[in-house]
């Protein structure tokens, strides 16, 4: 109960605070204290993300956005997953793994990104290979971690009822790493989010329409500040509902109802 | 708890207000003997630096203060000027439009270059717009940029849709586009400028299949020169020596080529021999006078990139004798 | 009185040995130094007997189990059970940890219980095997917390939980280490009393850590009393109280002064 009332207070607050900014906004804009291009007025900018939402192109460059966002965060945890699972089963796979961490977790991916471009192209591909790059070496780093701190009851326990290797990480090291797996994938997921808007203000539109930071920059060289606003709304509400809604509600059904957390 | 809530609320209120404040002093700033100026890479900005390295302007102004700033693209140093941030900037005309008809105020002090503008291919079966197919990629710039402008022009002279080819629109700075067109994948096309043009022709299998002047139909100044309004109306001396500086560097380059190519050579890292035929190419011309104002503005009122048009070149353009 | 106990011994010596150790060693390796905790163990685990190992903190209880287990790797000698060495471990023989946080906390109850089975495929299908487990649930006295997560039960719970899970499997060989050491006292009293039950329902061979000497005169057939530092077992004594056995019964302050002597408690430093 103590918990649902909490969650409740968080949203007020944040609704209190939200509409504080927002008059506050409203009021420096009306001022003309700036230019419109520096300062437009909520109005407008509703207007521009209501204008973009009816014409369908916020919209669909949204959906392609998350597509691709999806597609690379899938298969960075299916790699990173089965890079970790080797790691932990063979100490020449650990070494190599280890060190490729090492080197590439460091590396921001809009760095690689001219080499990206040589190797791959510049279509959907590098921003694939983009965001996989930024989400696999956290979310290795997590699970190695998470693997570690299993309590060895457990593998124990399983090796006594006969368990194989592969069970035993299939069956007992991914769900006992769960919480850490679940904390590389919201490190994963902000990552990737990161890497695939600038990827997509820096490249443009690959495919036919582009995605949410293409539709952003293209406000940008048009100078349509409310129109930019209303790109940088989109991605503020999409954090909104993958934080509290999506990661929230897998921990609420996972990790906190086995008491893990 | 109500006061407390009344107390953050106040502070946060003043902060934003603060902040309001502060751009407002800006704006009456007194006359500071001082100048602004984005600095950019690229043949077609070699009077800026020529201007800069013999120190032109301090030769008309000798107490000035000079701040030379370096910014990524075109975009950058709009939003530096409409920040407050940067006196002058030099970019080509669609951009400068695409401010002018948001309200920014600035206007067109001087021409600068004009400049080969090409569209590169990297298939031999693509002999002109035409036959790019949906799986081709053109790589230029940004939307808005005078590449835009200029390929948007071949489409609707062409197909009478200016907009025919924009979904195949790759937006990849200069050498990032020069890597990806001569990677052979993708991208197909790249609308550029030397010397990423030159260095791209010189490679097998390339050919231009359109070029600036064509696309335009008629002449125009590639990079122009433009000021804010504060620079021109209250600062009326700087403005006047920063004119008079870029016309003399533009004379220097006509009247010291031997001079000039160790000054560039050196700025922008090239070989002197590269340089020369650089600068030697018969569309490379520098020049204060500016040319096609109109005709872009047309075209880009016609088509939806900008709202309105200037009634008159006097709406854009500094006029050199009304102070 | 110790030539009564050793005629007592002879009471075991027909019945069959289940789990033979021969010169066990087990050492551990340390910058500085070997420790020796087990060195040459000699030990007879007879079939259907509640075995106790007893002994101070440190002794070496929980490596000797490990090494019965078969978990571990051990220096030399011989570990046979039914004739055959254990290398490593089996569902014969199952363990119980002391850590109440061996349940698996992502499987509810009866999941946890099912588990052993369906990795076995013991049962023709789910329903028989999830069959089994309530079966087995009911004979630890859970009845009624299927559906609950381990982290919802009580520590003495989830230890029932553990021995459901456990015996499912049939084991011949049941080991336990300190399972009830953590519990209050009513609850120890209460689960001891509740594995004599399992004990005499499934026949099962029990081998029992403990470092408590009421728990282990109580429980066990014979108690193997292991001295403080690492001196291996000193003794193996039978315990032939009749049962059911409540402190203080006939017999009970005997066998306990016998094993309190020997564990030289007042050597402590
Ligand atoms: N993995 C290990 N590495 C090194 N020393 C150990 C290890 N496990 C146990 N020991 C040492 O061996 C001795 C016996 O430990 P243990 O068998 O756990 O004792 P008990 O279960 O009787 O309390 C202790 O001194 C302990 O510190
Ligand atoms: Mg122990």
């Amino acid at each position: 109960m103590t918990n649902k009332d909490s969650s409740r207070n968080k949203i007020k607050t944040r609704l209190f605070w939200i509409t504080i900014i927002l008059i506050t906004w409203e009021i420096m804009a009306k001022s003309g204290a700036f230019p419109e291009a520096i300062f437009p007025s909520l109005l407008d900018i509703a207007r521009a993300l209501g204008d973009s939402v009816v014409s369908g192109e916020i919209l669909l460059q949204t959906g392609f956005s998350l597509v691709l966002i999806l597609e690379g965060f899938l298969i960075s945890l299916l790699a990173a997953i089965l890079m970790s699972s080797l790691a932990v089963s063979n100490k020449v796979f650990n070494g190599l793994v280890d060190t490729l961490t090492a080197i590439a977790h460091p590396l921001p991916g809009i760095a690689l990104l001219p080499l990206i471009i040589i190797w791959f192209g510049t279509g959907t591909l590098s921003i694939i290979v983009i965001i996989v790059h930024s989400v696999i070496w956290p979310m290795i780093l997590n699970i190695m971690t998470g693997f570690r701190a299993i309590s060895p009851v457990y593998k124990e326990a399983g090796l006594n009822f006969g368990l194989n290797h592969f069970r035993i990480i299939k069956d007992i090291m991914i769900p006992a790493s769960l919480p850490y797996v679940l904390s590389g994938m919201r490190i994963g997921w902000a990552r990737a989010w990161r890497a695939l808007i600038s990827a997509e203000m820096i490249f443009g539109a690959v495919g036919l329409k582009g995605g949410l930071g293409w539709y952003i920059f293209k406000q940008r060289v048009f100078m349509d500040t409310p129109g930019m606003f209303a790109g940088l709304f989109v991605i503020v509400l999409i954090g909104i509902i993958v934080e509290d809604y999506v990661f929230a509600a897998f921990e609420e059904r996972t990790v906190k109802k086995w008491g893990m957390i | 708890m109500k006061v407390k809530v009344i107390v953050s609320i106040l502070v946060f209120l003043f902060f934003g207000f603060t902040l309001a404040g502060c751009s407002t002093v800006g704006k009456v700033r007194e006359e500071k003997l001082q100048i602004r100026i984005a600095e950019q890479y690229g043949l077609a900005y070699a009077p800026v630096q020529i201007m800069k390295e013999k120190k032109l302007i301090e030769k008309y102004l000798p107490e000035i203060e000079i701040t030379w700033r370096q910014l990524g693209n075109t975009a950058a140093i709009r939003e530096a000027m409409l920040a407050g941030e940067l006196d002058v900037g030099f970019m080509a005309i669609p951009p400068f439009l695409i401010g002018w008809d948001k309200g920014m105020e600035w206007k067109i002090a001087c021409g600068l270059s004009s400049s080969p503008v090409g569209l590169v291919v990297n298939k031999d079966n693509i002999k002109s717009i035409q036959d790019f197919t949906p799986e081709d990629r053109i790589a230029l710039p940004q939307p808005g940029s005078v590449q835009h402008i200029l390929l948007s022009l071949a489409s609707e002279k062409l197909w009478g849709d200016p907009s025919r080819l924009d979904n195949l629109l790759v937006t990849l700075g200069h050498p990032d586009g020069m890597n990806a067109l001569l990677a052979q994948r993708e991208v197909s096309a790249h609308f550029t400028t030397p010397p990423y043009l030159f260095k791209e022709l010189e490679n097998p299998g390339m050919h231009q299949i359109l070029d600036g002047r064509e696309a335009m139909g008629e002449e125009f100044t590639f990079i122009v020169g433009v000021t804010t309004a504060e620079l021109y109306q209250d600062q009326p001396k700087v403005y006047d020596a920063f004119l008079r500086a870029l016309e003399e560097a533009v004379n220097f380059m006509d009247k010291n080529p031997v001079e000039t190519v160790d000054i560039l050579a050196e700025a922008y890292q090239i070989e002197q021999e590269e340089l020369l035929k650089y600068l030697e190419h018969p569309d490379m011309a520098y020049s204060l006078e500016v040319k096609g104002v109109m005709k872009f503005a047309d075209f880009m009122q016609k088509n939806d990139y900008i709202k309105r048009e200037p009634a008159n070149l006097e709406e854009v353009l500094w006029d050199r004798n009304d102070k | 009185m110790g030539n009564d106990l050793k005629d007592e011994e002879d009471n075991f010596r027909d019945r069959a040995v289940t789990i033979r150790l021969r010169s066990v060693s087990k050492y551990y390796q340390s910058s500085q130094a070997t420790l020796r905790v087990l060195d040459n163990i000699d030990l007879d685990i007879y079939q259907g007997e509640i075995l106790a190992i007893l002994g101070p903190s440190g002794c070496g209880k929980t490596t000797l189990l490990r090494q019965i287990a078969g978990f571990d790797h051990r220096e030399s000698g011989s570990l046979l059970m039914d004739g055959q060495e254990i290398v490593k471990p089996e569902v014969k023989r199952i363990m119980i940890f002391q850590d109440f946080n061996q349940l698996f906390p992502w499987k509810t109850v009866i999941q946890n219980v099912v588990y052993p089975l369906q990795v076995n495929s013991i049962g023709e299908s789910d329903a028989a095997n999830n069959e089994i487990a309530l079966q087995y649930l009911k004979l630890v006295e859970l009845s009624g917390f299927e559906d609950s997560y381990p982290h919802q039960l009580s520590g003495g719970m989830k230890q029932k939980a553990a021995m459901a899970r456990a015996l499912t499997l049939k084991p011949k060989v049941l080991l336990m280490d300190e399972p009830f050491g953590s519990l209050d006292a009513l609850t120890r009293i209460s689960l001891q009393n509740l594995l004599l039950k399992v004990w005499r329902e499934t026949g099962v061979t029990i081998v029992f850590v403990t470092h408590d000497i009421q728990e282990a005169v109580i429980l066990s057939d014979r108690i193997a009393v292991m001295g403080r530092g690492t001196v291996g077992i000193k003794k193996v004594i039978p315990n032939l109280l009749d049962r059911p056995r409540v402190v203080g019964v006939a017999g009970y302050a005997e066998i306990y002064g016998y094993v309190y002597s020997l564990m030289d408690i007042n050597s402590e430093r």
